[in-house]
């Protein structure tokens, strides 16, 4: 791997100038910005050049990104929605952008050859490399439910995320412990940014990742050397700044009051909201609206499916998928609200009892029945 | 300076004693929300809020909430609650003895249907147990219970008046007569004040071929004891007058023109004493009415027209608290056929006459009288009205003396008083 | 702790807490009255019992509520009424009728129901909110009013006042983002459902009692409730 810069790389490609400023233009589009990230020279107002000569300098000035891209405990399907992105453009551009110099899935060669390479890549690009990671990383059992080549996922990461430029999450698991963390969680599944404390981790939370928000967060980085800013729960603010229902095209079915209420009634038919179906929208921060999947086809609620909510922390044991968002999460069943309240009558009636027995004996004179202005209705 | 003495433990333990389920759920069901005032015609005529039926009750909220709540208890043993003293029952017993009539006017427009009425009539059982009851109510009581009567109608006094009502009447009036059917039990304000009601009264039921006798015994039907609010005086009272029903051997007792009387026998009774076996308890009104429908006495039509507007003043406890609201309409429809006209509110709705529960007895009470009376003389203004008609020689009481008060000329007439006016001509000077 | 979390917490174990605490709470309430006994009245009555206790709840919950002011009371008392009547209105509504409560109700229950459109509920809130400050006025300008009117009831007051307020402002996604307000309307609902059984609140369980003595009274001497 020379290197050479991103822009000499694609000219060897046989890209001419003028696509590749176009494919600028687009990258730069794909960084979802509305001002540059400050800090930077230049005024913070996005002129129409002025990211775009921003990028194209990047380009032209940058050597492609070294990626190292680990798996714990996961499902590879943030690994698969990304090469099933329907923007070819943008990922081959991206995959241009960078070189994938670890990864599982992708990878032809396995075992201890594999390792060599990636051992090889974190010392050759030692403080410049990205480190992606994907699924949950168990600390259980001493680190024994994940181990690869014999190391427990636990010491991979720390080792890999020692030498790492940036640190990035991709998907529930690896940034809020997703699907291994649902109670019980057998495995003491953490997300990555638990674990390493050190360093600033980009979550790109979803079930799977939006393939294009992690491609556009790995652009950004790219582009300007810094990680972009970031939420509370670290996600990138371009792409998780607004919840789902803010953008859902749903929406005045929601705030007009009409609901599907079941899946295939009348209402659903007619695409009204699914917030009674368990729609998690209010509450989830994702692009899922506006970016939608399959690049731009549809999304869960465009299809007549209510919103997990897979980009939130725990949302395994948010309260249930289909169970409405209102609704408590676990709450008592009618059993156990019945053994409470007989446990407070019980009480109240024994408070009763001894305040009955201090009242007077009735005096001997008193006429035969106890007196009192009332009696049973 | 505050002070708890026996006497407010006396006025606790009697809340205490008297407070079971039917009590603590309607105190527990108030929301202090005010709406009673709106009801109580000494707040109407005042507007004291001190008068609202929900601050006379609040005595006894507070020794419940003191002494049945846990929360209260710890909060009043903190001293976060103050507890209740001398200075309290003081202040209360002016509230509940001379500011209110126990017409439970105010249960009625309760949002949640509390009987602040009964509930009163609870803090006045508290309040007389520590002895706090007004001096010229407990003089009354004592009189009642030294003499028989609080008007001074001891058995030689009553003989003596019923023989000189029968003589200048000239009316048949059976006196402890054994095996009779009715008991007829006056009220010692009709014999000393309004005698000729127990001459027309004898004159209906001989007119009527009744059944009936009074009792020297049982000859007082007033009962101050339930003005006072105590079990035990009201019991003795009470006893009195069904002994005498049962050395008698009567089937039913009547009580004639008297409101808390009939309250006090008809439904407190039972609750407070052992009732003779299947004896009957009515009221004047009720079966006044009964000889009408039953044809047993017959009434001339508009003996009461002529002369002005007719309307009537539903007593408290003979009419919101007894039931018997139809019965003196049935009659003054005969009576007054043409200038029969309701005053606004009426029925079970009617504004107190202001003088009951033993108000007209306590002199310190006669403001707050006379302000509520205003009211009464508003109604019938605009009830366009000469003459009102009652069933209560209370009522009546505080009708003539609110008239002369306030200088008004409006006529104030019993209601057995204008039925024997009406009777026919050939069921009079029928004689038993 | 992020939003996130707390907001977890308030539905999560702190919702289960507080809807113990309030069944245990207003169990022991109406048994520490029920179980003070129950004198047997003795008196014959003269009218029907039943009779009396059917038009009392009829008057009581279908009439007066609507037509208020056709009843003497209601002068002097105009905004008790009509701010208490509009609260109660959209209190029911709110909690019955609204879809987000009713999913509530389903969960606990199993079983949900038809809810009205977004818009009425929502105005009835609205209506609510406003009869609550009206209310608040009230308890200090009314001379009977300002009498009964204690810490006790500042707090009721307050406590079922921000649940109101926090649930408009969630609907309408106000100032601060939703799970804020989120979290805000669940803390307020818990600590109300804890404070319930220490107030006056449970008088709607008492006024099955206090009703059904009312028209019991009435009916039994014969005198309409």
């Amino acid at each position: 791997m020379g290197e050479q810069t991103i822009s000499e790389h694609l000219r060897a490609e046989g890209v001419t100038r003028r696509e590749f400023i176009q494919y600028c233009g687009i990258l730069a589009g794909s960084l979802g910005l509305t001002a540059l990230p400050s800090g930077l020279h230049g005024s913070p107002d996005l002129g129409r050049r002025a990211l775009l000569d921003r990028v194209v300098q990047a380009l032209e000035t940058s050597p492609r990104l070294p990626i190292i891209w680990l798996e714990f405990q996961d499902c590879a399907g943030c690994t698969e929605a990304l090469t099933r992105s329907q923007s070819p453009t943008l990922v081959d551009l991206v995959l241009n952008e960078v070189s994938i110099d670890y990864h599982e899935t992708l990878f032809a060669a396995a075992g201890t050859a594999a390792e060599e390479a990636r051992l090889q890549a974190m010392e050759t690009y030692a403080g410049r490399y990205v480190l992606v990671v994907e699924g949950s990383v168990p600390t259980g059992g001493r680190g024994l439910f994940c181990t690869i080549g014999g190391r427990s996922a636990t010491d991979i990461l720390d080792e890999a995320a020692a030498g790492a430029a940036a640190i990035i999450a991709t998907g529930n698991c690896a940034a809020f412990g997703g699907l291994p963390k649902a109670s019980p969680n057998p495995t003491g599944a953490k997300g990555v940014w638990e674990i390493v404390e050190d360093k600033p981790v980009v979550n790109i939370p979803g079930c799977p990742a939006i393939p294009e928000v992690t491609t556009g967060t790995l652009a950004h980085f790219l582009v300007f050397g810094k990680l972009p800013e970031l939420d509370a729960l670290n996600r990138p603010k371009t792409f998780y700044g607004t919840t789902i229902h803010d953008r859902c095209q749903r929406r005045p079915f929601y705030d007009a009051g009409k609901f599907a209420g079941s899946f295939d009634d009348e209402g659903a038919r007619r695409g009204y909201c699914l917030y009674k179906l368990g729609c998690k929208g209010p509450t989830t921060y994702n692009a899922c609206a506006t970016l939608k999947w399959d690049g731009g086809l549809s999304f869960p609620i465009q299809s007549g499916h209510p919103c997990l909510g897979c980009s939130e922390p725990e949302f395994w044991d948010g309260g249930g998928f289909y169970q409405g968002q209102s609704a408590p999460i676990g709450p008592p069943g009618l059993t156990t609200i019945g053994l409470v309240a007989g446990a407070g009558a019980v009480v109240g009636a024994g408070v009763a009892a001894a305040n009955r027995a201090r009242r007077r004996k009735p005096a001997p004179t008193a006429p035969t029945a106890p007196a009192e202005s009332g009696g049973e209705p | 300076m505050s002070q708890t003495t026996t006497r407010t433990a006396e006025a606790i333990d009697t809340f205490v004693e008297e407070t079971g389920g039917w009590i603590a759920s309607q105190l527990e069901a108030c929301t202090r929300c005010g709406i009673c005032a709106a009801a109580c015609h000494f707040y109407q005529a005042t507007g004291n809020p001190d008068f609202a039926p929900v601050w006379k009750v609040e005595l006894l909220r507070r020794a419940y909430e003191q002494r049945f709540t846990v929360a209260g208890r710890i909060l009043t043993a903190l001293g976060i609650r103050r507890r209740i003293t001398d200075e309290d029952l003081v202040a209360w017993s002016k509230l509940v003895y001379e500011a209110c009539t126990v017409c439970n006017k105010c249960a009625m427009v309760c949002p949640m249907g509390i009987q602040l009425g009964p509930l009163i009539h609870d803090v006045r059982a508290g309040l007389a147990a520590a002895g706090m009851v007004p001096d010229d109510l407990m003089a009354a009581v004592n009189k009642q219970l030294e003499e028989g009567s609080p008007l001074g109608v001891t058995d030689e006094v009553f003989e003596q008046r019923i023989d000189w009502v029968s003589d200048e009447w000239d009316v048949d009036i059976p006196l402890d007569r054994e095996g009779a059917e009715t008991l007829v039990v006056f009220s010692s304000i009709e014999i000393m004040k309004f005698p000729e009601n127990i001459a027309d009264i004898a004159r209906i039921l001989n007119a009527a071929g009744e059944s009936w006798t009074l009792s020297t015994a049982g000859r007082e039907v007033v009962n101050f004891g339930f003005y006072e609010g105590s079990a035990e005086h009201t019991a003795i009272f009470i006893s009195r007058v069904l002994d005498a029903a049962k050395a008698l051997g009567v089937k039913r007792v009547m009580v004639t023109e008297c409101g808390h009387a009939y309250d006090a026998l008809r439904w407190t009774a039972p609750n407070l004493v052992e009732m003779p076996e299947g004896l009957e308890i009515t009221h004047i009104v009720a079966v006044l009415d009964a000889l009408v429908r039953d044809g047993r006495i017959r009434l001339r039509t508009g003996t009461a027209d002529g002369d002005g507007g007719v309307t009537f003043h539903d007593a408290c406890k003979i009419q919101r608290r007894g039931g018997h609201i139809e019965e003196p309409r049935r009659l003054l429809k005969i009576l007054a056929a043409e200038s029969f006209r309701e005053m606004t509110p009426n029925r079970e709705a009617a504004i107190c006459c202001g003088g009951g529960g033993g108000v007209i007895a306590i002199k310190e009470a006669d403001p707050n009288r006379y302000a509520a009376f205003g009211l009464k003389l508003d109604q019938i203004r605009a009830a366009e009205a000469g003459t009102v008609v009652m069933a209560c020689s209370n009522c009546r009481l505080q009708f003539l003396d609110g008239v002369q008060h306030f200088g008004s000329d409006l006529k104030v007439r019993g209601l057995s008083e204008m039925v024997a006016e009406g009777l026919e001509a050939s069921d009079e000077g029928r004689t038993s | 702790m992020s939003w996130h979390e707390f907001l977890r917490f308030l539905r999560g174990p702190l919702f289960e807490v507080a809807l113990l605490v309030f069944a245990a709470g207003l169990a022991y309430r109406i048994f520490r009255v029920v179980a003070l006994g129950w004198r047997r009245e003795r008196a014959p009555a003269m009218g029907s019992r039943a009779g009396g206790v059917v038009t009392s709840y009829a008057k009581g919950i279908g009439i007066w509520p609507f037509i208020p002011w056709v009843k003497d009371a209601f002068r002097g008392n105009a905004v008790t009424f009509l701010a208490g009547g509009l609260f109660h209105l959209g209190l029911f509504v709110v909690i019955l009728l609204g879809t987000a409560h009713m999913l509530v109700w389903k969960s606990l229950l199993g079983f949900g129901w038809p809810t009205l459109p977004l818009p009425i509920v929502d105005f009835l809130a609205a209506g609510a909110i406003v009869a609550m400050i009206a209310l608040l006025i009230n308890r200090f300008t009314q001379p009977v009013v300002r009498k009964l009117t204690g810490p006790a009831e500042m707090a009721n007051w307050i406590f079922v006042f921000l649940p109101m307020l926090t649930g408009y402002m969630m609907t309408h996604h106000m100032f601060f983002r939703y799970e804020v307000l989120f979290s805000l309307h669940m803390l307020t609902v818990d600590v109300l459902l804890i404070w319930i059984p220490f107030s006056l609140i449970p008088h709607f369980a008492f006024y099955f009692f206090s009703r059904t003595i009312h028209g019991s009274q009435f009916g039994r001497r014969a005198v309409t409730p």
